[in-house]
């Protein structure tokens, strides 16, 4: 049976910490290894651990895992040998959600150009962090919570649906963060490029169906506001 | 112990433990000599304009006659500023009764008796050396035209220009740099001594009972061979014999190699030296910062942190034991120094006040042994200052925790909680990242509430946000040190608060401007 799962390349502590992250959200997930003894590491650990080939094929996982819905983390150490990973699940998975680890820039373009859907640039990120922890505390506090933690404040893509009550209504007109508790961000275009909410782009936008917006607040607030515009979409 | 010698081991002791005469003599030494002092430089720069100025009505007194107050500001004014200066350096620069105390105790210790004029003796030894020192000789020298009435003493004006030594550093570092030459420097004068020895008695001999020679002294003969060993040839005296100008071909030949072994020895002193030197600029230019953040070690995530950074106008400090991660710093127009940062004695040798000067330590190695170490080093200096360090392996993270850092991360957890977001909300995710990011003009900033501000606005109801396209996210209070999310309009805005606001660059700004300059009726 076809099962929703994350694929991750590499066995390393990224690795876990992706596995450790991921392990309610995927029915099955699997941590490909390079080194040939996969089943004394698989005894170590919850997760499944099997070893693979950089010259493997790859046709065997399409048996098992439903590629829609399942992710392939392309995270080894070595940016050639993850490079040419990811250039090779590529060009077996069309359609597969590929995220692949860089340590550098370089390697960031190298691994977009071979068809990853997402690169994480490890060192940037790192750094994009500790420079908001200096320049800005409060901003990475709140934004850390609200991504990261389980606190209160949650974020939401939320979707309108067909019937709401705003379809028509110019987005300026309305004030959600009163009546509902929530603050809007931006507004998801229908090509999944987001515009902020009062940016000169969107400030005429006549709310339609299937408008998605993103939005921050209490998850109390959230729920209530997607009772309202239908559906959430995570 | 006689009545003198008790009086005298009391008064020692009595000035030993007195606040205000220790208080005066720190004081006077911080501002003649302890270069860490910030108001020395004043100092330094009072007592350079006086040796110009000193100097300058001395050559203008050569042709012109001078106006008398001007004349007497120089013999009387600063001579004796020159005189007050050079009793306190006499002053401070031994502690008669710090000896005196050492000794009695030695003397009590051993069970044997003390004798005062022994002590004395040991001080006085310590104050000629001072007054025996070049610097001190100097000062003496430009102090002697306080006694104008001995016409040639005026003249030791010009031995005021010699001051300059004590006051600028270059001349310091320069001297300090050809010092280390010294054996060099003293074999190159004795061989140049006797050339001139053996070539001024040997032209002597040749020329001087020929009545065609101007060399007829062997005062001549000397002038005559150290000119040409100097390479000048003024030509003003030669040597008009051919066995005397066999004599001037032997010193010619001489004078070159001694010029370039002369050449060679400064070049090679300077070369050998001249990361030193270096090093000491450096330390003087972090010194003197006001506010900078220290980056210990610089490795990539360093050089991506400096990169963000550079746009807070504070600057920045770089420490790394590599010699070539601080050569890549100082390519990146850092201030780096090639200092362990896990060494006490690296702090120490920068004379930085790390409490008042350091905004923040990052310790940016990619090694949890040497951030641990790091942060223990730097927490044994200061309790109070900020740690911020990098974790490269979570089983560490209790280790890096007890050495005291403040703020810890850890890129490998980082990349576990972003692959959580972008396969849960990826697009939520994008959203935030190009907030914080400032993509698409858009940014997120927090704003201070200052005490103006605070009297301006009261409410959130007044901070007109929608006119501005101001998302107002919440407000963190400084009070309760708590973030309130989507604040009510009627929250109060409390000085010491902070905006947490969204919106475009230049609406941004004219918000800003809106809160600083509304007036409240």
């Amino acid at each position: 049976m076809k099962q929703k799962t994350a694929l991750i390349f590499g066995y390393n502590d990224y690795a876990l910490e992706i596995a450790k992250n991921l392990k309610n959200g995927y029915e099955k997930i699997i941590i490909y290894t390079l080194e040939s003894d996969a089943k004394m590491i698989y005894e170590n650990h919850e997760i499944e651990v099997r070893s693979f080939d950089l010259s493997d094929n790859w046709s065997n996982i399409d048996e098992y895992i439903d590629k829609e819905s399942s992710i392939a983390f392309c995270v080894l150490e070595d940016s050639a040998e993850n490079i040419f990973l990811t250039i090779s699940l590529r060009s077996t998975f069309a359609d597969l959600n590929i995220i692949a680890l860089s340590n550098n820039k370089q390697t960031a373009s190298k691994l977009q150009m071979a068809g990853a859907n997402k690169v994480i640039p490890l060192v940037q990120t790192t750094a994009e962090m500790i420079d908001e922890m200096l320049q800005k505390p409060i901003v990475k506090e709140v934004f850390h919570t609200i991504l990261f933690e389980s606190g209160a404040l949650k974020i939401a893509q939320v979707k309108i649906n067909e019937h709401n009550a705003y379809i028509g209504k110019g987005i300026a007109e309305i004030d959600w963060s009163i009546k509902y508790g929530v603050v809007v961000l931006a507004l998801v275009n229908k090509d999944m490029s987001s515009e902020f909410i009062y940016s000169h782009k969107i400030k005429h936008h006549i709310i339609d169906k299937d408008d998605l917006f993103i939005i921050v607040g209490y998850a109390k607030d959230i729920k209530e506001f997607e009772n309202m515009t239908g559906s959430r979409c995570d | 112990m006689n009545f003198f010698t008790r009086l005298a081991v009391d008064f020692a002791y009595f000035l030993h433990s007195s606040q205000s005469y220790q208080s005066k003599k720190r004081f006077i030494y911080d501002i003649l000599e302890n270069d860490k002092y910030h108001y020395k430089k004043y100092f330094d720069i009072f007592m350079i304009m006086l040796i110009f100025l000193s100097v300058a009505i001395l050559i203008v007194e050569v042709k012109s006659e001078i106006n008398i107050y001007l004349k007497i500001f120089n013999i009387y004014v600063i001579s004796f500023i020159f005189l007050v200066e050079y009793a306190l350096r006499f002053w401070i620069s031994s502690s008669v009764s710090e000896i005196i105390i050492k000794k009695s105790e030695q003397a009590v210790s051993l069970g044997r008796k003390f004798y005062l004029y022994k002590a004395l003796l040991g001080a006085a030894k310590e104050k000629l050396r001072f007054v025996l020192s070049i610097k001190a000789i100097i000062d003496l020298l430009a102090i002697l035209p306080l006694f104008h009435e001995l016409r040639l003493l005026r003249l030791f004006v010009v031995f005021r220009v010699f001051k300059f030594f004590r006051y600028t550093k270059s001349f310091q570092v320069f001297a300090s740099v050809l010092a280390t030459k010294k054996f060099e420097f003293f074999i190159l004068f004795i061989f140049s001594s006797i050339v001139v020895f053996v070539s001024s008695v040997l032209v002597y001999i040749m020329e001087a009972q020929n009545p065609k020679s101007p060399i007829n002294t062997l005062f001549d003969s000397i002038y005559w061979s150290v000119v040409t060993i100097a390479t000048v040839g003024y030509g003003d005296i030669v040597a008009v014999t051919t066995e005397g100008r066999m004599v001037a071909i032997f010193v010619i030949i001489t004078g070159v190699s001694v010029l370039a072994f002369m050449t060679s020895i400064v070049v090679s002193a300077f070369t050998e030296k001249l990361d030193e030197v270096r090093e000491i600029r450096t330390v003087d230019t972090i010194r003197e910062l006001k506010y900078f953040y220290l980056i210990c070690g610089y490795e990539s995530v360093a050089q991506e942190v400096v990169k963000k950074l550079k746009s807070s106008k504070i600057s920045i400090i770089v420490l790394d034991e590599d010699v070539q991660r601080v050569e890549n710093a100082k390519k990146d127009g850092l201030i780096a120094i090639n200092y362990d940062p896990g060494n006490v004695e690296s702090y120490q040798k920068l004379g930085i006040d790390i409490n008042l000067q350091v905004k923040t330590i990052l310790c940016l190695r990619e090694s949890d042994v040497e951030n641990v170490y790091t942060t223990l080093t730097v927490r044994s200096i200061s309790k109070d200052v900020n740690i911020i360090s990098l974790l490269m392996d979570d089983a560490n993270r209790k280790k890096l925790n007890f050495a005291g850092a403040n703020e810890i991360f850890y890129p490998k957890g980082l990349v576990g909680m972003i692959a959580k977001e972008l396969t849960g909300r990826p697009v939520a995710f994008e959203v935030i990242h190009a907030l914080r990011n400032d993509y698409y003009g858009v940014d997120v900033e927090e704003i201070l509430v200052d005490e103006r501000m605070s009297q301006n606005i009261l409410y959130v109801s007044e901070l007109n946000c929608a006119k501005f396209r101001i998302i107002l996210l919440g407000i963190y209070k400084k009070s309760t040190k708590r973030f309130f999310f989507n604040p009510i309009e009627d929250t109060m805005i409390e000085s010491g608060d902070y905006l947490l606001v969204i919106g475009n660059h230049a609406f941004m700004g004219e918000f800003e401007k809106y809160l600083h300059k509304k007036i409240r009726r």
